[in-house]
C-alpha cells in the first residue's frame, strides 16, 4: 500500500502493519516509532574513516550563549556557518524553538544538530498527542540526552559532534518566581543545569570569563537584568567573541544581519525583532561605525 | 461461510445491527466551523473524547473506548511519522482517512470471524494554503463522508439525520463567532442525545425536533455526571499546532 506517496519506500508494505502493532503497545516514544518505520536515525560511516586518539576534535565553530535574566532565559547565537576557513553562509539560525516553552542553541555539525532539533520537536508533540499530557521537564532533558548519545559514534569520528544548550521555562517551578532553566550537555549526553549562564562553541572561551565576571561582580547581576539590559549584554558578548574567533560573526552593518536572540519566558518562546536589536545594538556599541 | 453467500450477507447484517445497538447510547459529537476556525463538541463522562492528531487535525469518536484508543493511535502514529519524514504541511486528512483508517475499518467489519470495531469517527482538518477546511466522518463499515461546513456523528442514522436537520436550518453563515458556534453545536448535541434516549420504534415516527427549553434541560441533566468537552482548531493559534481544548472557564462564559 503506497499510502505515504514515498517513492523511496515503494516496496515497503509494512507501514500500516507497524502502526497497528504499535497501537497496541504504546508509550509515546517517538524514537521507537521511527525505528519501526525504518527511518535511518544513524548515518553509517565506513570504519576506515574513523579518526583515532588525540586528533579527535569536535567541530563547533560558532558562539551561542544563554543567560538567565529577570523574565526567564535569553538565548542567542551568531549567524556564521563555516567550512574550514571559508565562510559558507552568514544567515544560519543556530537558536531553534522546540516547543512553546523551550529553545535549543546548537554548536557543532549543522546537519546532525538540525536533525536532533527536529526529532526533539516531533517527539514532544508526539508524546503530547499520544499520551494526552505534556512531557515533563525531566523527560525532555532525557530525550535530548538520548539523541546526543545515539550520535556518539559520529561525534567520535570528528564529523558529527553536537554540543547544544537547552533553555526551558518551567511553568511548575512553584518555589522559584523565575522558571527559566539553562542546561548544558557534553558529547556523551550528560546534562548539567547552569544556574546563571551557559555558552558553547569555538568563540565561547573568549566570553565565558566575562560572563562569570558579570554574574559575580557586575553592576546589575545577570538574573536581575531586564530584557533590554540582557540583550545589550548578549550583543556585546557576541561582538567580543567575533573579534577573537574567526568562526563567529559580529553584527554586519552593511546588510543588517543581526544575531538570533530569543527569549524563553512564562508566555513562551519569542524572537527579539530586528528593530529592537538595531536600537539596542546602537546602545551596545555607542561608538560603532554605521 | 464463504461458500454460502446468503449466510455471509446475513452475518454482515447481524453484525451491523449489533454494532448500531452498541453505538446507540453513545454521546453524539458535533462539528461546526466559525469565523476563527472549527470546533468539535461533545459531552463526555470522565474519558476524554476529543483529541489532537496533528498540527491541523482533530479527532473525536463514539464507540468502545478500546477501539477508539487503538484507531486513534493508528492515525496519530501514521500522521506523526509522515509529518516527520516529509514536512508537517504534507499531512492531509484525505490520505489519512482513505488510505489508513477506512481500510482498517472495512477490513475489521467484514472479517466475520474476527472482532469488529465498535466505532464511528469524526475528524476535522483546518484549511491551509494547500486545502480547505473539512470534516470527514468514517462509519464502522469504512464508508467515508466529507463535509466542508458541519458534520455530526450519533449512534444511528435517525439520530444523525435529526441533528443534521437542525444544523441545516440554523444560519449557515461562516461569520458566527466562537460563542455562537458553541451554542449551535451544544443545541445540536442535545437533539442527538434526546433522540438516542428514545426507544428505537419511537424515533422512527416521532417529530425529531425539540424546543430550546427541552434542549437545555437535556444539557443540564447531562452535565450532572459529565462535562462539556470542546476542541478547537484555530488559524490564529500561536505556533504550528492549531489544536486546543477550551478551558472550563471559557465553556462557562459561553454558556452564560
Amino acid at each position: 500500500m503506497h499510502d505515504k506517496g514515498d517513492f523511496l519506500n515503494l516496496s515497503g508494505a509494512a507501514h500500516q502493519e507497524f502502526a497497528l502493532q504499535r497501537a497496541i503497545n504504546h508509550e509515546g516514544d517517538f524514537l521507537n516509532l521511527l525505528k519501526h518505520a525504518n527511518y535511518p536515525l544513524k548515518v553509517e560511516v565506513p570504519p576506515e574513516t574513523v579518526r583515532h586518539g588525540a586528533d579527535v576534535e569536535i567541530a563547533h565553530s560558532t558562539t551561542v550563549v544563554a543567560v538567565l535574566y529577570r523574565d526567564g532565559v535569553m538565548i542567542a547565537g551568531d549567524r556564521r556557518a563555516t567550512a574550514g576557513t571559508s565562510v559558507i553562509y552568514d544567515r544560519a539560525e543556530k537558536v531553534l524553538q522546540i516547543d512553546r516553552h523551550s529553545a535549543l542553541a546548537i554548536s557543532g555539525s549543522p546537519a546532525i544538530a538540525y536533525e536532533i532539533a527536529r526529532i526533539l520537536e516531533h517527539s514532544f508533540q508526539y508524546f503530547r498527542r499520544s499520551q494526552l499530557q505534556e512531557l515533563s521537564l525531566e523527560g525532555k532533558l532525557r530525550m535530548l540526552s538520548r539523541l546526543i548519545r545515539e550520535n556518539l559514534s559520529m561525534a567520535l569520528q570528528g564529523i558529527g559532534g553536537v554540543i547544544p544548550i537547552f533553555a526551558l521555562y518551567d511553568l511548575n517551578a512553584s518555589d522559584d518566581p523565575n522558571g527559566g532553566k539553562i542546561f548544558f550537555y557534553d558529547a556523551l549526553g550528560a546534562h548539567f543545569e547552569n544556574v546563571d549562564f551557559a555558552t558553547t562553541g569555538s568563540g565561547s572561551i573568549w566570553i565565558r570569563g566575562v560572563l562569570r565576571y558579570l554574574s559575580r561582580f557586575g553592576e546589575t547581576a545577570l538574573h536581575e537584568m531586564d530584557q533590554r539590559q540582557a540583550a545589550i549584554t548578549i550583543l556585546r558578548l557576541l561582538d567580543i567573541a567575533s573579534e577573537y574567533d574567526a568562526a563567529t560573526s559580529g553584527y554586519n552593518a552593511k546588510v543588517k544581519i543581526f544575531p538570533t536572540v530569543k527569549t524563553v519566558t512564562r508566555i513562551g518562546v519569542n524572537t527579539v525583532s530586528d528593530d529592537d536589536l538595531a536600537a539596542w545594538y546602537a546602545e551596545a556599541q555607542p561608538n560603532a561605525e554605521e | 461461510m464463504r461458500d454460502e453467500p446468503y449466510r455471509w450477507i446475513e452475518a454482515i447484517q447481524d453484525r451491523r445491527d449489533y454494532i448500531e445497538d452498541e453505538l446507540r447510547l453513545g454521546s453524539p459529537v458535533v462539528g461546526v466551523t466559525y469565523d476563527a476556525g472549527m470546533m468539535l463538541l461533545t459531552v463526555s463522562k470522565g474519558q476524554r473524547k476529543i483529541f489532537e492528531v496533528h498540527d491541523r487535525i482533530a479527532l473525536s469518536a463514539i464507540g468502545h473506548p478500546a477501539d477508539i484508543e487503538r484507531l486513534r493511535m493508528l492515525v496519530t502514529d501514521t500522521a506523526s511519522v509522515q509529518g516527520f519524514q516529509n514536512a508537517t504541511e504534507d499531512i492531509n486528512l484525505h490520505r489519512l482517512t482513505n488510505y489508513t483508517l477506512a481500510p482498517a475499518f472495512k477490513q475489521a467489519f467484514e472479517s466475520i470471524a474476527g472482532e469488529a470495531y465498535i466505532i464511528k469517527m469524526l475528524l476535522a482538518e483546518l484549511g491551509s494554503a494547500s486545502g480547505k477546511s473539512q470534516f470527514i466522518g468514517i462509519n464502522f463499515d469504512g464508508i467515508v463522508r466529507t463535509d466542508p461546513s458541519f458534520a455530526v456523528i450519533g449512534g444511528t442514522e435517525v439520530i444523525e439525520t435529526g441533528m443534521q436537520k437542525y444544523l441545516t436550518a440554523a444560519k449557515t453563515d461562516a461569520d458566527r463567532d466562537l460563542t455562537n458556534a458553541f451554542r449551535l453545536a451544544l443545541e445540536t448535541w442535545a437533539i442527538g442525545k434526546e433522540l438516542s434516549s428514545r426507544e428505537p420504534e419511537e424515533t422512527e415516527s416521532e417529530e425529531t425536533q425539540i424546543d430550546t427549553t427541552q434542549m437545555y434541560e437535556v444539557i443540564e441533566t447531562a452535565r450532572e455526571d459529565g462535562q462539556i468537552e470542546v476542541g478547537v482548531l484555530e488559524t490564529a493559534q500561536h505556533g504550528t499546532s492549531k489544536f486546543r481544548l477550551l478551558t472550563s472557564q471559557e465553556i462557562e462564559d459561553a454558556l452564560s
